[in-house]
């Protein structure tokens, strides 16, 4: 036996000890346990530095760099933008495919699957709003992880060409979020969808246009096929591509290293390859610890969100044959709404993108200025500034403020108890909703306060618009709630108004509130108030 | 080195990354076993929120399809189509129909397949199919909605049966029940049987031979405000005269023989062709009588 000579050379517990470090050093792929007692004690590594080996020995640890510049480790120098995108792209894939149990890509099936996700499912609307709010601050983070290496100018010679996968990455994004969002098969996710394919139907010339329409849809219009592509889209195709991009574009970060703040360096030089010893930060254990509490930490924020602040929205299920009133894009296209609203289809869903998107990726080869330093960069940074005040304003156009207000008495109504979403009768809830019939030139009152301030909110609508909308003259309206059914009440909105001839007219809706349905708004603070009826069953 | 606004963000200290990584851990960990605590009834409200969405989605498509014939409330029109809001429909029917699957399945089944019928029926007009697998214009998942509506009825519908709150439910004439067959056979013959003497009113006779159920009195026909199934009635005396008839034999006609004329926009074979075995020669003529009279009192 091979270990007999040593045990009469050492103790039994020595030997024992020896075996279980040798363990360790395995897991930790060469750091034995008492390097690891030096790492937090912050002790100097020995020469040569046996810090370095999981480096070569690990195959998650090889294509990190072994040691960074210390200025570029400062949180505020890159607010590690890039870490935390790729962190949410591994988030987003983890409870991607958890949510993919219970999910199939038929319009016969997704979306009754979201609802049995919903309510049949621990932990399943966790995990939906996880997916949802990592998708979104996913976009967020990465075009702040743009606008970062923008405004320090780190773009500049040599790392043009991971400026150019980058924005390959920033698109990759924008459409793996924007697959995701027909999944649920819902009124949102159909019609954001049908706009959205329906731009690619612009691209010039015609035979064009329409083939990639097709190819996107599966058919004229979405349908089983369409979804079935989108799903396929989401879950792979875009994944996959978005995986090589990103190892082309981490692999040019550690080829070039993150550039140093600009004024650490003369103007034309790049010396973050050239770090001299004194300034060195070993990946382990410094930057380890700062990246892993950072990802901890953010990962607490967003639990927190998801827990207290967002959920995400479900809408009726998909209906081709309406329209919803006010149907808008995801945030991230709100600018492409509104740009849709001013120009053609053609130029501003094609044209103006297309070119805005190649002047992105040319930006480091269009900007000769050698300097890195904002002073030297005026032009450059108010340019940047003001595109992104004109981002704004096209978002702000985007918005259902900006150019598409219905007919008065349609928006009154749907101010109160939108078509789809949750609004304020909602949320205010069955319970408080007094049967009755409430005319608005009686000034009702009621004894419920938060119906009566529903009832103030319906008047001021109305004589908001009588003073905006010269077609609206002298508007009232009648609010009735009667009982339909059991644990069902009855809303009928009734708006008359005379047209500038003096012509009566009136509109009227009618909506169903059932005493169990929640309705939730996609911000905001959830609403636990199921947790008190339980506790009083 | 200036150090801009922003660097109170910089966390130097190793040790207070590892206290804030932690921190943030058991924050995480607190966070999910509380959400684990809630999950139960979190799943039980949305289930109930689904349910009630979904009698919601039914409320509305029952307004705007099912409420001609069934009637708002549910307690169906006399001679058009039977209560659902019914204690009978609830305790009694499956049983008399010989059903042995669930109310639900019936309720969806009638209303996805509809029911094939003959004209010499009590009810004006059979029930259509309304799923789109048979043709029909509603989703599964709509279908499904208005089951759960009309399901939603059952705890009023158990209450009634008291004097002031009777059972709407009407007897089919034509299709005597198991429980009829059995033991009192001629019960439903007797409700047809009982006819008075003399003629009938044409009130009367507007709603127990079904009228109502497609023509409205209220509303006048007109371009912008067209009956949904039949036309409206309230400017018949205007419109009758225009067809290049006597207003008199232009209703006269209709009455006995429907497809002779049929209004623009409308279906033929939708109004039932048997109403002059149904009505006396002078109870059809008091009827056009009284649908041309412009101050018809109800």
């Amino acid at each position: 036996m091979a270990v007999q000579p040593e045990i009469e050379k050492k103790s039994v517990v020595q030997t024992v000890l020896d075996v279980a470090d040798d363990v360790f050093t395995r897991i930790t792929a060469g750091i034995p346990a008492g390097e690891v007692r030096r790492m937090i004690r912050g002790e100097a590594p020995g020469r040569p530095n046996p810090r370095l080996k999981p480096h070569s020995e690990a195959f998650l640890l090889h294509i990190k760099p072994t040691y960074y510049h210390e200025s570029v480790t400062k949180f505020t120098h890159t607010f590690r933008l890039g870490l935390l995108s790729t962190y949410l792209f591994f988030l987003e894939t983890i409870t991607g495919l958890i949510l993919m149990i219970w999910y199939a890509p038929t319009p016969e099936r997704a979306y009754v699957d979201m609802i049995r996700l919903l309510s049949n499912v621990p932990f399943g609307q966790f995990m939906r709003d996880m997916h949802r709010l990592g998708a979104e601050l996913m976009v967020l983070i990465v075009t702040a992880h743009m606008v970062r290496t923008y405004l320090t100018g780190s773009y500049k010679a040599p790392r043009q060409f991971t400026w150019f996968t980058g924005v390959i990455l920033l698109v990759l994004t924008l459409f793996l979020s924007f697959s995701g969002y027909l999944l649920p098969w819902d009124q949102l996710a159909f019609w954001a969808v049908t706009i959205g394919t329906s731009m690619a139907e612009a691209v010039p010339p015609a035979i064009v246009g329409e083939t990639v329409n097709l190819l996107a849809r599966g058919a004229p219009d979405i349908g089983a096929n369409g979804l079935l592509r989108f799903y396929l889209l989401h879950v792979l195709f875009l994944p996959l591509i978005l995986f090589l991009f990103f190892f082309v574009h981490y692999y040019k970060v550690v080829h070039f290293g993150i550039s140093l703040p600009s004024d650490e360096e003369e103007v034309g030089q790049d010396t973050a390859n050239k770090v001299p010893a004194d300034r060195r930060v070993y990946f382990l254990p410094d930057v380890m610890i700062d990246e892993a509490s950072f990802l901890i930490g953010f990962t607490a924020v967003m639990v927190f969100l998801t827990a207290f602040f967002f959920s995400a929205p479900l809408e009726s299920i998909a209906n081709p044959q309406s329209t919803p009133l006010h149907t808008v894009a995801p945030w991230y296209f709100y600018w492409l709404q509104g740009l849709l609203k001013i120009a053609d289809k053609m130029i501003a869903g094609v044209i103006l993108p297309g070119v805005l998107l190649v002047l992105l990726m040319a930006i480091p080869y269009l900007d000769r200025n050698p300097s890195r330093r904002a002073r030297d960069r005026r032009v450059a940074i108010i340019s940047g500034l003001v595109a992104g005040i004109v981002m704004v304003i096209w978002s702000w156009m985007g918005t259902p403020y900006y150019a598409v207000q219905g007919a008065p008495a349609v928006e009154v109504v749907q101010k109160l108890m939108p078509e789809e979403g949750a609004g304020h009768v909602r949320e205010l809830g069955y319970a408080n909703l007094p049967l009755g019939v409430y005319d608005t030139r009686e000034h009702p009152v009621t004894e419920n306060e938060e119906f009566n301030h529903i009832l103030h909110q319906f008047e001021g609508h109305i004589v908001h618009f009588e003073e905006e909308d010269p077609s609206f003259n002298s508007p009232y309206g009648v609010l009735t709630v009667s009982q339909e059914q059991p644990s069902l009440k009855r809303l009928t909105w009734e708006i008359h108004w005379l047209s500038p001839e003096g012509v009566e007219d009136t509109f009227k809706r009618t909506f169903f509130l059932h005493e169990n349905s929640l309705y939730w708004e996609q911000y905001g603070l959830r609403d636990f108030s199921f947790v008190r009826a339980a506790a009083e069953e | 080195m200036k150090r801009p606004w922003y660097n109170f963000l910089y966390v130097r200290a190793p040790i207070l990354k590892i206290g804030l990584g932690i921190g943030a851990l058991l924050l995480t960990i607190g966070l999910l076993l509380f959400l684990g605590v809630v999950e139960e009834s979190r799943m039980e409200a949305q289930t109930a929120n689904w349910d009630g969405r979904a009698i919601e989605k039914g409320a509305e498509i029952y307004a705007n399809n099912c409420y001609n014939c069934h009637g708002m409330d549910g307690k169906g029109l006399p001679g058009v189509a039977p209560a659902l809001h019914s204690n009978y429909f609830f305790t009694q029917r499956l049983a008399d129909v010989g059903w042995s699957g669930s109310l639900k399945d019936y309720i969806a089944l009638t209303v996805a397949a509809g029911r094939p019928s003959n004209v010499n029926m009590q009810w004006a007009q059979m029930m259509p199919t309304w799923s789109s697998r048979f043709g029909g214009p509603l989703r599964d998942d709509q279908v499904d909605a208005v089951t759960a509506y009309v399901l939603n009825w059952e705890k009023s519908a158990l209450t009634q049966g008291t004097e002031d709150n009777p059972d709407p439910w009407q007897v089919f004439a034509n299709a005597p029940t198991r429980a009829a067959a059995g033991a009192e056979g001629d019960a439903a013959e007797a409700v047809v049987a009982a006819e008075p003497a003399g003629p009938r009113q044409p009130q009367e006779l507007f709603v127990s031979m079904g009228c109502g159920g497609c023509h409205n009195l209220d509303q006048p026909q007109a371009a912008d405000n067209r009956g949904p199934v039949g036309p409206n009635m309230a400017n018949l005396h205007e419109s009758a005269g225009t067809h290049g008839e006597e207003a008199e034999t232009y209703v006269h006609t209709s009455i006995v023989n429907p497809n002779a004329y049929v209004s623009e926009g409308y279906m033929a074979g939708i109004m039932p062709q048997n109403f002059a075995e149904k009505m006396s020669e002078e109870e059809i003529n008091l009827m056009v009588a009284w649908l041309l009279d412009p101050n018809r009192v109800r």
